[in-house]
């Protein structure tokens, strides 16, 4: 087994460890990130509605939450962010739905108190404005507050752009790498994991839902974490132009939230009923599902069931009632020196930007020695997307290299050339596939090109087509050759 | 041949493609290009290895490569333009087909006319809502077999397979034959979801239980597929939850209908039935947009490979001619689905020449009155939904229609 040393050890590779990543790769500075999944973020970041928010939305945002204000101190960030890692950033505009005066009341205050904090963008807008804006939307609505400036992002690619930037500039990572134990010593911790030990002597705990659990490996109980566990339904691209903003209503039943929006890859996104469940259990329900589709409806009447491709469940982490359910972890330890945990809940991927520079600022009063890193390139340049070029680039590129004439997903057109450079990349399994380059993530959800991108991920990591797994691990895909199972029964 | 000079472009070489390509040719078609996506001719029949195929057509029991072949040969013969690994990825509603490849790279094409010959693809999971967790070791049964017929890999030895397609029960026997164990095929209807035929030689033949009115309730297992909830369903279809059982299984393949791909339709403005997923057509199978047609499965989902190609060369002949400017007859007569009638095939029809409607009905039934307007009446012992109605109208028939609209029924016997 391995023995590794670094400065600092950051646990868990999503939209938040990546960042942290980021962030202490400006400064020189030994960092190591281990993830426990085959790829980064597939923890919250990826079961998320991709939506970069401001605050002005139904759940509770005050300026004396920790959490509202990493939101607010992310909006300047985001977009200049996602234009140097090279990552879909789109500003949508959202739209809050009213349906009658006690709704345009709670909405008036809602405007009132964000415009108190400094954010102006908001406006009302009537019924006719809003149907001009919308036609698909609802006849009940009388009107809307409009915010101009809300966003959509890819939260994976994201995460991705963030760690290939680290890496770039000096950080290193460990994927499949679950954390078993830590150790305190006399200046550092030692932190075995499957594959080998760690010793380091400041620790970055971003582990999603199982950040408290992380923390109680070193005996620090700062903070206790419900785990609410929200639904999403992914609607096909022919659906995706029945609306243009990101839009939600009040829910009518407490709760539940309900929300449509356009995403970055041209798919709708709805999210609804939020209800406590046991941490990591993913799975849906048909019931869950079923009160999806009705409260989505209540937005967009004329939204065929027909057209959902596929569905998820994913966690928001929540507070207690003393801290406020709408408060987040950012904090070192109060018993344990140089541990530092992060943990947003909702909305992460909105303050991953401020978050991850207040850690490097709690790293710093916990004694780490930050220098700059002069050498520090903050442009990262994502694979090619086939697809999104214009014609006369695609010939280019399938005249150099002609993998880029060969579809292998053709629901979302996606070349064996950009399989072939995902690989190179980092993607090891099915789903590192999927989330890199979107082959299997269209209407036929992987009928056609699953075989083909087996195939392929064989041919280019050298493995029999037997290994490769759907997520790594246990998730193999094939568990035979042809006759196999014969042979084993004679 | 000039790229520039296409008559015929055929998008996809399956059973149907390839019937169409043919037929236009034969019909004086001089320029007829077929452009597959895959490595070789053929389409899907290429992972059918099984056979059934062509005893209509051919007047004998084929593999699906064998019945490809047949086509594939007189392709050549023909001296057709192939383009291979071909993925058309777009078509305007001025016939305009864009195409990518390794070798041409981004083509450009303007032919005189189209037949669309996609065929269909597989409903997934994600459609279907099954609850539960998202481990590795669930496919669609066409994917699976793929893996098995062509690749040599089998996805798993203790299979449960959810919905009664012919698909997913020819995958029964085939995954039986090479050692795994086929729990159960698990179909929420009264009845199996495909043919006859396939319930006894791919089921009943290798012991396979059916589970008529159950399906999979809950999906278990982080890594790989654990096990599957199954559960009897009500007369709404709704799980009994008292009737719910485990059921350990580390594959779980679906068969649970298939939907004809129409996506490149739509770019070009073809109107699509909401009743089939396929374009409106009429009897020579073109579509609402002039100089495109259809056949096929993309049409509408056929039970058997023989109605495929036949109703593809029907297009294929249409796009023929099509392109010599021959005029066909456009008055139209409107066919609709009346009561236990899901949908009629072809949706217009010009009634001044003999006629072959393709039907589905919603629900079983027995003991049954086929009507058609009030020109034909027949009876049925038995209609399923799994087997499709092939009706045949002579002219002396169409001569009686009066109303320019002509409604399809199935009519309960006892009642009369």
């Amino acid at each position: 087994m391995a023995q590794m040393e670094t400065e600092v050890l950051i646990i868990g590779g999503g939209v938040l460890g990546a960042a942290v990543a980021r962030e202490l790769s400006k400064y020189k500075v030994d960092v190591i990130l281990v993830e426990k999944e085959a790829d980064f973020g597939w923890g919250s970041t990826k079961t998320n509605m991709c939506i970069v928010c401001q605050g002005g939305d139904a759940l509770d945002f005050r300026p004396e939450y920790h959490r509202s204000k990493l939101v607010w101190d992310s909006i300047p960030l985001m977009e200049p962010l996602c234009q140097e890692l090279d990552v879909p950033f789109k500003r949508v505009g959202e739209l809050a739905l009213i349906r009658n005066n006690e709704e345009l009341g709670k909405f008036q205050k809602l405007k009132l108190r964000a415009e108190k904090i400094g954010i102006k963008t908001h406006e009302f807008i009537d019924q006719e404005t809003l149907w001009r804006m919308e036609p698909h939307v609802t006849r009940e609505a009388i009107g809307a507050l409009y915010d101009p400036n809300i966003a959509i992002v890819d939260p994976v690619r994201l995460t991705i752009g963030l760690m290939e930037n680290a890496v770039q500039n000096g950080v290193k990572v460990m994927r499949e790498t679950e954390v078993l134990r830590i150790s305190r010593e006399m200046n550092q911790f030692e932190v075995e994991t499957n594959r080998g030990s760690v010793k380091c002597r400041f620790i970055v705990n971003a582990a999603g839902i199982s950040v408290d659990k992380i923390a109680r490996l070193v005996n620090s109980d700062d903070f206790v974490l419900y785990p609410i566990r929200g639904y999403v339904g992914i609607l096909d691209k022919n659906s995706g132009g029945l609306i243009k903003h990101e839009i939600h209503m009040r829910p009518d039943v407490p709760g539940q939230m309900n929300i449509l929006t356009p995403s970055v890859h041209g798919n709708l996104f709805f999210g609804t009923t939020m209800q406590p469940a046991l941490r990591g259990d993913f799975s849906t329900t048909e019931r869950i599902a079923e009160i999806g589709l009705q409260n989505v409806r209540k937005i967009v009447p004329d939204l065929s069931e027909k057209e959902i491709i596929h569905s998820f469940a994913g966690f928001l982490m929540f507070r207690n009632w003393e801290v406020g359910w709408h408060e987040c972890v950012v904090q070192a330890s109060q018993k344990v020196p140089r541990f530092i945990s992060i943990c947003i809940g909702y909305p992460g991927v909105s303050a991953a930007p401020a978050a991850a520079r207040e850690v490097t600022e709690l790293l710093r009063r916990e004694s780490l020695r930050l220098e700059v890193n002069e050498r520090f390139i903050p442009i990262r340049n994502a694979p090619p997307v086939f697809n999104e070029l214009p014609e006369e680039q695609q010939r280019e590129m399938i005249a150099m290299d002609s993998r880029y004439g060969h579809v292998v997903c053709r629901c979302e057109t996606v070349s064996e050339g950009e399989i072939v450079e995902a690989i190179r990349h980092g993607a090891t399994t099915l789903d590192g596939i999927k989330f890199r380059t979107r082959a299997g993530m269209g209407r036929c959800q992987g009928g056609f090109c699953t075989p083909r991108v087996v195939k392929i991920l064989a041919r280019e990591l050298g493995l029999s087509e037997e290994k490769i797994t759907k997520k790594g691990r246990e998730s193999r895909l094939l568990l035979y050759k042809s006759k196999e199972l014969l042979e084993a029964q004679i | 041949m000039k790229l520039s000079d296409i008559d015929v472009a055929v998008i996809g070489s399956g059973p149907a493609g390839m019937a169409a390509a043919i037929r236009a040719k034969e019909e004086g078609a001089e320029h007829v290009l077929i452009l597959e996506r895959q490595e070789q001719l053929g389409g899907l029949l290429h992972q059918c290895v099984h056979n059934g195929f062509g005893l209509f057509y051919f007047k004998q029991d084929l593999t699906g490569p064998e019945y490809g072949h047949r086509f594939a040969e007189k392709v050549k013969d023909l001296g057709m333009q192939v383009f291979l690994e071909t993925m058309v990825t777009q078509i305007s509603p001025e016939r305009q087909i864009t195409a990518v490849n390794n070798r041409e790279g981004v083509l450009r094409l303007k032919p005189k006319s189209i037949v669309l010959a996609m065929g269909c693809r597989e409903r997934s999971r994600g459609q279907l809502n099954v609850p539960g967790t998202r481990p590795a070791g669930i496919f669609t049964a066409g994917t699976a077999q793929r893996f098995v017929n062509v690749e040599g890999y089998i996805p798993g030895g203790k299979v449960v397979i959810l919905g009664s397609g012919d698909i997913g029960m020819i995958m029964a026997r085939r995954l039986t034959l090479e050692g795994a164990e086929v729990k159960a095929v698990v179909e929420i209807l009264p009845y199996i979801g495909g043919l006859t035929r396939n319930e006894v030689q791919c089921l009943h033949d290798f012991h396979i239980p059916l589970l008529l009115e159950h399906t999979v309730t809950k999906i278990h297992g982080q890594q790989r597929l654990e096990a599957v909830s199954i559960a009897k369903v009500n007369k709404d279809k709704k799980p009994v939850n008292s009737t719910e059982r485990m059921i350990e299984c580390d594959t779980l393949l679906l068969s649970v209908g298939l939907i004809p791909e129409n996506e490149l339709s739509r770019m070009a403005g073809v109107a699509l039935d909401p009743l089939t997923g396929g374009p409106v057509v009429d009897q020579w199978r073109e579509t609402n947009v002039s100089g495109i047609f259809a056949g096929g499965n993309v049409v509408h989902v056929h039970d058997l490979v023989d109605e495929v190609s036949w109703e593809a060369e029907i297009a294929g002949a249409s796009a023929a001619r099509f392109t010599r400017k021959e005029e066909m007859e456009k008055e139209k007569k409107i066919l609709k689905p009346g009561r236990n009638i899901r949908y009629v095939v072809p949706q217009t029809i010009s009634a001044q020449r003999d006629v072959t409607l393709y039907a589905r009905v919603k629900d079983m039934e027995e003991n049954v009155i086929l009507k058609v307007g009030d020109i034909l009446s027949k009876s049925l012992r038995v209609v399923k939904p799994g087997e499709m109605l092939k009706i045949d109208l002579s002219l002396s028939q169409l001569r009686q229609l009066k109303d320019d609209a002509v409604e399809l029924s199935i009519e309960s016997a006892k009642r009369r």
